[in-house]
């Protein structure tokens, strides 16, 4: 139960507006198991004629809203040279209106009682707050005014430059993981933009100016680029007349086509050592490219974030009980599948070890491990309690309107369905020992980036 | 703008949580706070337990005993093993953790309500039947320490580990929670289970529980969950001397964004000042977007990516904390802008207009806390910890307020002596010097001014 879980933290591809608001890290799609009461929450689903998708999810627990839009734009579609704009531009959607000038959105919302942040993916880009319900009307107002009115100035361009300067610094200079981590996705992903890091190239950030931020802008903000999803104590009628109301008067957009990026063969496995005088705990992480959610046949998704989970999803997965529990060579190992991308999804396995013992042997049991369940059928007692994780967690997720506003929004950016939310438990209760069999042999090496993080000068 | 700005004027009904109405007082024995929020939306329960076994409670020479204990709460109990212990909780989802402050260990339990039993079956053998079994122990030392090895790393805990130090000098709050690796190499299986056996009790012991359980079964639950937890009493804390050491401390490393970790004495939290000054330091500090500091630093200047500050209130002393990030070149600058931006808010105190807005939105976002079971239940625990009484939760808003521009100005001026600031910075301070702005694209190589700077 020590922090140490957290050291290899994995690929966190997602950069925010503010500081302390971690963006949330959950199940992607899912749904609730058999219990009568656990039955799937009501989700209700529509668009408005400018091409605007609604979703909303009642919770009438307390009178509170959490209002959550959602564009198709994220760090890949940043422009050759300029990586780190959509990020950037999020920032900048903070920075005012002409009937809202400066930091106006921010203030509203605060002096309103509401809290509100966004964040930036790949795939996505998402602005949220969470208000008193009877202020709904006027969050929606606030979003409508600054997706069709959003005033840019070099005035604010200059410092909110060097502000994502510094949240780089903060997120991936001043962390030797995140510095592998970027190093590692490059290597991954060739000449795909995911390869790129969504908060930005140093180097390139300095090349955001005033106009690159408006031709982004008058090419991706737009209703039909946008999921509206509004989680809380409303009824989907009183949702679908204010966002009509709201929403409904902006005119649609032609926007900038997405570029279909290639993800061309790898034909070898790329290793790298890095050596940081910042790092003072030696780290092995291997990461694979594999089929995402969207990409995937059915069932094999699904397969994969079983395998992640039994092999390395916790305390009582294969990783942690075989290198740490019983060989005493590691730490900490895991385990995780993201499938949560439109291109390409990612599986990773790490392990920390003990003092003494070489990441080459580490690396060396790992792959032991990870053969063992290409060789074997996981054992059904394993199975069974990792697919319990899974599909309890979509209940847990329940306790929040953050969360089920998050997991039904992340689903549809990349293209899958509410009913796919809601089936998710199914599917994943569906997958057998011999369908995890087959995502443990599906791992090759040639499509995988092995780093090891070393201490030294 | 003034049409879009007659809307927003609409005053924010300062509304009590709905929850606040349901919130019951259960019995377990004098010595025990315990609060209930029922709610049957969602087939989860929640509880928020503290025990009086934080860090200050470590004896000298072992700093990091409390967490080191805490992390090894689930680490086996009675017959089932380390890893016997991690599969029950795993095969019945149910989520178990435990966070070490100075004063508490927090104990955060989530089941869905079907697992409700086991999960204070297990809860009642952890805190009961500990084994501290070698392996396991050997185990999370390791961790801990490799834990404590890349702190020694990263700006902002090496700032505020050595704020601490610092601002506590020599009280019991002054070490760091996870100890040092010295410490914690030191500290055997007799020193956890002499440590869970005095401090892991119920005198003292305050819980809040949220969700799907009525006050019957809670009752009843609880009441057995804990009959076999001591009663013993915990031996006070020692009071405190002065706080802080004014003056910039600094500690040099080689690192792109140094990290600056600032604080001053604050107000004990049954002073009648604490809650004008939580709404003082929500201005200069606390806020967001529209505090003070985040306004200067941040949108005006572009120096950080974020600053802010909080009021912390422990059972012996209080304390206003900031911190702050930027580049090797522009920390000194920014320590200095937070030094000007609190001088000027002790003279001249906020303005009604902020003050306005300050109320608004805390009274407003109060029920945004209790949308949750887990998060109802953390938000009580939380009061519970600051022994306050379970008719705040009704009272709190009116208690905001009722704050006066003549309150915050006074409460201000006493507050945030930047004279008095103790300022630690992690990191090598850098001269300021010509920063090129960017180039336009493409137009020529971009300038390297921070690889260049590096000394």
């Amino acid at each position: 139960m020590t922090g140490s879980r957290t050291i290899a933290g994995l690929v966190v591809s997602v950069a925010c507006l503010l500081a302390g608001s971690a963006p949330i890290v959950a199940q992607p799609n899912s749904d609730a198991p058999p219990p009568a009461r656990a039955a799937a929450p009501q989700v209700f689903q529509f668009a408005l004629q400018n091409g605007m998708q609604v979703v909303v999810i009642p919770d009438h627990r307390a009178p509170v809203v959490t209002q959550m839009l959602w564009f198709k734009v994220g760090g890949v579609d940043d422009p050759p040279g300029i990586s780190g704009l959509a990020h950037f531009f999020e920032h900048m959607m903070f920075r005012g209106t002409k009937s809202l000038p400066g930091d106006g959105f921010a203030l509203t919302v605060s002096k309103n009682g509401g809290e509100n942040n966004a964040f930036t993916s790949h795939d996505y880009t998402a602005f949220y707050e969470q208000i008193a319900k009877d202020r709904l009307p006027l969050m929606m107002r606030l979003e409508a005014d600054r997706l069709a009115n959003l005033d840019l100035s070099d005035d604010t361009v200059g410092p909110e430059r060097d502000v994502v300067m510094e949240e780089r610094r903060m997120r991936v200079e001043n962390d030797p993981q995140s510095l592998m981590n970027e190093q590692m996705a490059a290597a991954l992903h060739l000449s795909h933009p995911y390869g790129r890091p969504v908060v930005g190239w140093m180097d390139e950030l300095r090349h955001i100016d005033k106009l690159s931020a408006q031709d982004f802008y008058d090419h991706h903000y737009a209703p039909n680029n946008a999921i509206l999803v509004i989680a809380g104590d409303v009824t989907p009628t009183e949702v679908r007349d204010l966002a009509q109301t709201h929403y409904g008067k902006l005119r649609a957009r032609t926007l900038q086509p997405r570029a279909e990026f290639a993800e061309p063969p790898r034909l070898a496995e790329t290793r790298m050592t890095v050596t940081r005088p910042d790092a003072r705990v030696p780290v092995f992480v291997r990461t694979y490219r594999v089929p995402s959610y969207a990409q995937a046949r059915p069932g094999v998704a699904q397969a994969l974030e079983v395998y992640g989970q039994v092999l390395g999803g916790d305390q009582t997965a294969a990783l942690y009980r075989i290198l740490v529990d019983q060989k005493k060579l590691a730490t900490d190992a895991g385990a995780s599948y993201d499938g949560d991308a439109r291109d390409a999804g990612q599986f990773s396995v790490y392990a920390v070890p003990r003092p003494g013992v070489t990441l080459e042997a580490l690396e060396k049991a790992v792959d032991q491990v990870m053969a063992g369940f290409v060789a074997n059928e996981a054992r059904a007692s394993d199975l069974s309690r990792a697919k319990t994780d899974l599909v309890s967690a979509t209940i847990y997720r329940r306790d929040s309107q953050m969360a089920m506003a998050m997991s039904y929004g992340r689903a549809l950016m990349i293209g899958m369905t509410v009913d796919d939310v809601n089936a998710w438990p199914a599917r994943i209760r569906a997958v057998h020992a011999a369908a995890v069999n087959r995502a443990a042999a599906s791992l090759s090496r040639r499509n995988a980036v092995t780093g090891y993080l070393v201490p030294g000068k | 703008m003034r049409t879009f700005l007659a809307i927003l004027a609409i005053a924010v009904c300062a509304a009590v949580p709905a929850m606040a109405a349901d919130i019951r007082k259960l019995d377990l024995g004098k010595s025990a706070e315990v609060w209930l929020a029922e709610d049957h939306t969602v087939p989860i329960v929640s509880f928020n337990i503290s025990m009086p076994a934080g860090s200050a409670y470590d004896p000298a020479g072992k700093a990091g005993l409390a967490a080191f204990t805490a992390a090894m709460l689930d680490e086996g109990a009675d017959n089932l093993d380390s890893a016997a212990f991690h599969e029950a909780l795993a095969n019945k989802a149910i989520r178990f953790s435990a966070g070490t402050e100075r004063d508490y260990l927090v104990i955060s339990v989530s089941s869905l309500t079907e697992n409700v039993p086991e999960a204070m079956r297990l809860l009642q053998l952890a805190l009961t039947k500990p084994r501290f079994d070698a392996p396991a122990v050997a185990r999370v030392r390791t961790q801990i320490i490799q834990s404590i090895q890349q702190a020694e790393a990263e700006p902002p805990r090496v700032a505020s580990k050595a704020f601490t130090r610092i601002f506590f000098n020599g009280h019991p709050y002054g070490h760091p929670s996870t100890g040092d690796v010295d410490s914690i190499s030191g500290i055997t299986a007799d020193d956890m289970r002499a440590f869970a056996r005095t401090h892991w009790v119920r005198n003292g012991i305050k819980i809040a529980v949220a969700g799907d359980i009525s006050a019957e079964q809670a009752q009843k639950l609880l009441g057995s969950t804990f009959q076999r937890v001591s009663n013993a009493a915990v031996k006070p804390l020692p009071a405190i001397g002065r706080l802080g050491a004014p003056g910039v401390h600094t500690i040099p490393m080689n690192v792109p964004q140094p990290s600056a970790v600032f604080g001053l004495p604050g107000i004990m939290r049954q002073d009648p000042d604490f809650i004008p000054g939580y709404v003082a330091n929500y201005i200069l500090g606390g806020g967001g977007f529209s505090s003070r500091l985040t306004q200067e630093i941040r949108v005006k200047r572009g120096l950080t990516y974020g600053i802010s500050t909080s009021m912390s209130s422990y059972s012996k002393a209080a304390v206003m904390l900031g911190s702050v990030a930027t580049r090797a070149d522009a920390i000194r600058q920014t320590v200095q802008v937070v030094k000007d931006t609190m001088a000027d808010f002790a003279k001249n105190g906020p303005t009604q207009q902020e003050l306005d807005d300050a109320k608004t939105y805390l009274t407003g976002s109060f029920p945004l806390a209790f949308a949750s079971n887990g998060g109802t239940a953390g938000q009580l625990g939380a009061f519970q910890r600051q022994n306050l009484d379970i008719g705040y939760v009704a009272r709190r808003n009116a208690l905001i307020d009722a704050v006066t521009l003549d309150d915050v100005k006074r409460v201000s001026a006493k507050l945030f002596d930047p004279a008095r600031l103790t300022v630690v910075i992690a990191g090598t301070p850098a001269q300021a010097g010509a920063r090129p702005r960017p180039a336009p694209p493409a137009a020529q190589p971009p300038a390297k001014p921070d690889a260049a700077k590096k000394p």
